[in-house]
């Protein structure tokens, strides 16, 4: 299979790679790591007449440590320098958790974290986590830059706060808190297939060991990723014990969970599975912050 | 594919039956139609290009096909797309119920076959494509009401 013809560029540096996202607004579309995008042009679903490659602006593709102990994340970075650095290992361990989940090896070596977010599939793992993490999204387009909470990037169905000039520039995640755990699951038919639901926590606890903070996130049981708010107010205040975390678990199934049926599962079995996850996600997260209390402790 | 559903107007039944039979308004709330005409009293056919994430411009050739009308209670209809990508086929019925406070509850359910490129590649988001062009619908149906309600609205 072949896409329709196109038109390419291929800027190299980060200034023109905005202009010309500015001149074709509209009609072109940024190419990043091509694992959905070139798919969909090759079974013609998808006939952009331009295409902006940004496969040679090295100025996306970095990873650092931000000034508050966070990370700031180039667009253009590989899901496998995201999987592989001992750096967001440090600072921000739910993205190398999540990475094993994210399709493939040879699709990770490709794709990357802008890419992901842009693209914004239902049911990718990226969008969720960068929710759980409390993240956000830098815009940049030719004549200013802004920077979206997570929460408010993912507005629909593969829809998201961004324009049609602008580029994903950067991910800027916090700094963790001090006590806090984290953990990703999911369930799907072959491991590396889109999950037919995902679930993503980070949980942090306070110094008596109740629940200061969590951020639960679901992926494919809505028409975007969610953070699931009910479930997150079932546990903070709360000592996480088996029973609140039950109730957190039941309260994602039955509020926060909105899924779809289609031909892999119905809509009351990925119901089901986002109990079953966030029950085992919560409890990881909690006792990966109470060990996380144990170190730090003089 | 089944999509039923209930939506509440704030209106009376007899305008909100009127938007349902007026082409203009139905092209308004079917997102992407670029044309709809009536072409027979009972037939409308006119042109959609559905752009949703990857799938870019893919244009349907649209014709709707009213049947078993009793004005201002039901309706059922016949639709058939067909485009380069796939093709819809199926039907809907509408009932028209007169609800407290002068509103109109509008109950729908329709059965549509999808077959295609369109469906084979996007069976996973079918559902949640199918709820997200509804929602679009009835909102701006009761866009369309409120204007009419407020005098201005022609469709």
């Amino acid at each position: 299979m072949k896409p329709a013809s196109f038109r390419y560029f291929r800027p190299d540096t980060l200034d023109e790679a905005l202009a010309l996202m500015a001149e074709h607004a509209g009609d072109a579309k940024a190419l990043a790591g091509g694992q959905s995008l070139v798919p969909a042009m090759n079974f013609r679903i998808a006939q952009p007449a331009i295409l902006i490659d940004l496969n040679r602006v090295s100025a996306l593709a970095s990873v650092g440590r931000a000034d508050d102990g966070g990370l700031r994340i180039g667009g253009m970075t590989r899901h496998r320098t995201l999987e592989h650095s001992t750096l967001v290992g440090d600072a921000a361990p739910l993205i190398t958790a999540a990475m094993p989940f994210v399709a493939h090896p040879p699709i990770r070596a490709r794709g990357t974290i802008g890419g992901s977010l842009a693209h914004a599939d239902p049911a990718a793992e990226l969008p969720a986590v960068v929710l759980a993490l409390g993240a956000s999204v830098v815009l940049r387009r030719r004549t200013g830059t802004r920077t979206v909470p997570a929460s408010g990037f993912f507005l629909g169905l593969y829809a998201t706060a961004l324009e049609p000039d602008e580029l994903v520039t950067e991910i800027v995640v916090p700094p963790r808190a001090p006590r806090s755990g984290w953990a990703i699951d999911e369930v799907a038919r072959r491991h590396g297939d889109y999950a037919l639901a995902g679930v993503v926590a980070e949980i942090a606890l306070d110094e008596a060991g109740a629940v200061s903070a969590a951020r639960i996130a679901l992926f494919s049981v809505h028409d975007r990723p969610v953070l699931a708010h009910k479930a997150a107010e079932a546990l903070v205040g709360a000592r996480p014990d088996e029973e609140a975390i039950r109730a957190a678990a039941s309260a994602a199934a039955g509020h926060d969970a909105d899924p779809s049926a289609d031909i892999h599962a119905s809509a009351a079995y990925r119901r089901h599975l986002v109990g079953v996850l966030t029950r085992r996600v919560v409890t990881r997260a909690v006792e990966r912050a109470r060990g996380a209390a144990v170190e730090s402790r003089p | 594919m089944k999509v039923q559903g209930a939506f509440t107007f704030r209106g009376p039944r007899a305008l909100v039956w009127d938007l349902l039979q007026d082409p203009a308004v139905l092209a308004k709330a079917m997102p992407g139609t670029k044309r709809l005409e009536r072409t027979a009293p009972d037939r409308f056919e006119g042109v959609m290009k559905v752009s949703l994430g990857p799938v870019t411009a893919a244009e349907f050739a649209l014709a709707v096909t009213l049947r078993d009308q009793l004005a201002p209670e039901r309706f059922a209809m016949d639709i058939d797309s067909k485009g380069a990508l796939g093709f819809t086929r199926g039907t809907a019925r509408v009932v028209l119920e007169e609800a407290e406070n002068g509103e109109t509850t509008m109950r729908y359910e329709s059965e549509l076959q999808i077959g295609g490129k369109i469906a084979a590649v996007g069976q996973r988001i079918l559902d949640s494509a199918a709820r997200m062009m509804t929602q679009k619908g009835l909102d701006a149906l009761e866009r369309e009401l409120d204007a009419r309600l407020a005098g201005g609205g022609a469709g």
